[in-house]
């Protein structure tokens, strides 16, 4: 294995001291978790003269809910948001924070990360996307708030300019008659890359679902919203066949390639298995 | 520069590059060689340990990160009773053959045990999905677990 290109380690305290590094410092890279990152300095993928240690800003470790909002910190590993209170009630997030990787993964990695890094895969986007997500973003001239559909400009791209930070990830709390789930497929059941990933939303009144929202990954340039498919489902009883319907049209709303783990056409195939399993799992946890 | 942190229960200071991998300064600088290199990208889990006791691959921090912080491997966990049953019970369940996996095994599985006395089988699973094995096929290590499971006299 190639050792890890030679860099200046930076390991600022606080938030302002982290947001100076990144916009006075050349060619620098911000690190929490690593789990990307290292593997992908050693494969010679970036070369940075900096890299800035997050994991000593204590400002940026929590996870809570505040006015209605659940609010990630940029540090927060997916081991530390499974286990918070506040997490508890967005289940597709739940489902994907205790399937990403390992355990050694899930204590190191964050949604930070798993976002930035931008992969079509990313197991943490589809689940914030069906929650309307957003992400705070700091550089030392501004603050600024985006929505995560703004984030992604394609596969490995993100929106971030060089001195820029994601501090923040939130979305509102999802209210009691609402209830999500994450599915995937990979190769192997345990410890691998989505080949396709599929998030539900459903809020229910009565037997009426009055607000649904679905979302895919591993099936376009960036994880992506249905919306035409959740136009399907609202306003409706969800039976059987209204589920069969949407889960069928959905094959026509992705954008799958085929690569070495899967066929665009294997793939459209498991955007329909899932998103009824993910539908189904929804509406189990609704009641 | 220099590094100094707690390893299994002793201060140490060491002097590293910072491009140098916590699994390369504990097995180079500091004589360490229970944690194993076998993928380097954290695919494996031969370089498990406990980092301020969460089971973490070794390869994929950097030296500089574990300032101030406990880090703990096999040899630190050498007269625990929790590691010591486990270790018979590998051994008696012939969960070992070539040994590679094995001290990675152990600190996952020590840390399963550790936060969960009577896991299921499943549970057992999710706990050591993060280390490969290549030689058992994984089902007497399982049977190795759940038998240390058994084992463990109530404190
Ligand atoms: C063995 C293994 C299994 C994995 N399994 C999965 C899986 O099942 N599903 C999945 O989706 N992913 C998986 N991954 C990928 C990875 O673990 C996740 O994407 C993880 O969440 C990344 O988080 P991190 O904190 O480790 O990121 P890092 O590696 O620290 O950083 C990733 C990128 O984000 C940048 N960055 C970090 N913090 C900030 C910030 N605050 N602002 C701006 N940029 C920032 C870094 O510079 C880097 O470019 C796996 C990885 C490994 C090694
Ligand atoms: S060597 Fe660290 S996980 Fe394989
Ligand atoms: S015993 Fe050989 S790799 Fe597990």
């Amino acid at each position: 294995m190639r050792p890890t290109p030679s860099f200046q380690y930076h390991a600022p305290k606080t938030l302002e001291g982290a947001i100076e590094l990144m916009g006075t410092l050349e060619n620098v890279k911000p690190i929490i978790g690593g789990t990307d990152l290292i593997p992908q300095m050693k494969e010679g993928v970036f070369s940075p003269d900096h890299v800035v240690d997050l994991n000593n800003v204590a400002e940026l470790n929590y996870v809570r809910e505040d006015n209605g909002l659940i609010c990630i910190g940029a540090t927060a590993t997916h081991n530390q948001i499974a286990a918070s209170d506040a997490v508890k009630k967005s289940q597709a997030l739940l489902d994907a924070m205790t399937m990403i990787g390992s355990p050694q993964i899930r204590n190191r990695g964050t949604i930070t990360g798993n976002l930035i890094n931008a992969s079509p895969a990313a197991d943490s986007a589809p689940p914030l996307l069906v929650h309307d997500a957003e992400v705070v973003i700091r550089s030392i001239d501004e603050e600024r708030i985006i929505p995560l559909t703004a984030l992604f400009t394609g596969p490995k791209l993100n929106c971030l300019e060089q001195n820029e930070l994601l501090t923040e990830i939130r979305f509102p709390t999802p209210p009691v008659n609402s209830a999500s789930a994450f599915k995937r497929i990979g190769r192997r059941k345990a410890f691998t890359l989505s080949v396709v990933s599929a998030a539900a939303y459903v809020e229910m009144e009565g037997e009426r679902c009055v607000d649904a929202r679905v979302a895919f990954g591993s099936v376009a340039m960036t994880p992506i919203r249905a919306s035409e498919v959740e136009d399907m489902l609202e306003d409706k009883t969800l039976t059987a066949s209204i589920i069969a319907e949407a889960c069928l049209a959905a094959r026509n709303h992705v954008h799958p390639i085929t690569d070495v783990r899967g066929t665009a056409e294997y793939r459209k195939d498991m955007c329909e298995v899932l998103l009824r399993r993910a539908l189904e799992a929804a509406l189990e946890r609704v009641r | 520069m220099i590094v100094n942190f707690d390893l299994n229960g002793e201060p140490v200071s060491v002097e590293v590059e910072p491009n140098m991998s916590l699994v390369d300064m504990l097995r180079e600088e500091l004589g360490i060689n229970s944690v194993k290199k076998g993928c380097e990208l954290g695919e494996c889990g031969a370089c498990t340990l406990l980092l301020d006791g969460s089971p973490v691959t070794s390869c994929l921090l950097l030296a500089p990160q574990v300032e101030g912080c406990h880090v703990t491997t096999l040899e630190g966990l050498e007269k625990n009773s929790l590691m010591i049953d486990l270790r018979e019970a590998f051994i008696e369940n012939g969960a070992i053959q070539c040994g590679f996996c094995t001290p990675g095994m152990l600190i996952s599985s020590y840390a399963l045990l550790r936060d969960n006395l009577h896991p299921s089988a499943y549970q057992v699973k999710k706990g050591i999905e993060g280390n490969i094995c290549r030689c058992t096929g994984f089902t007497k290590i399982i049977e190795a677990v759940l038998d240390a499971a058994e084992r463990i006299t109530p404190e």
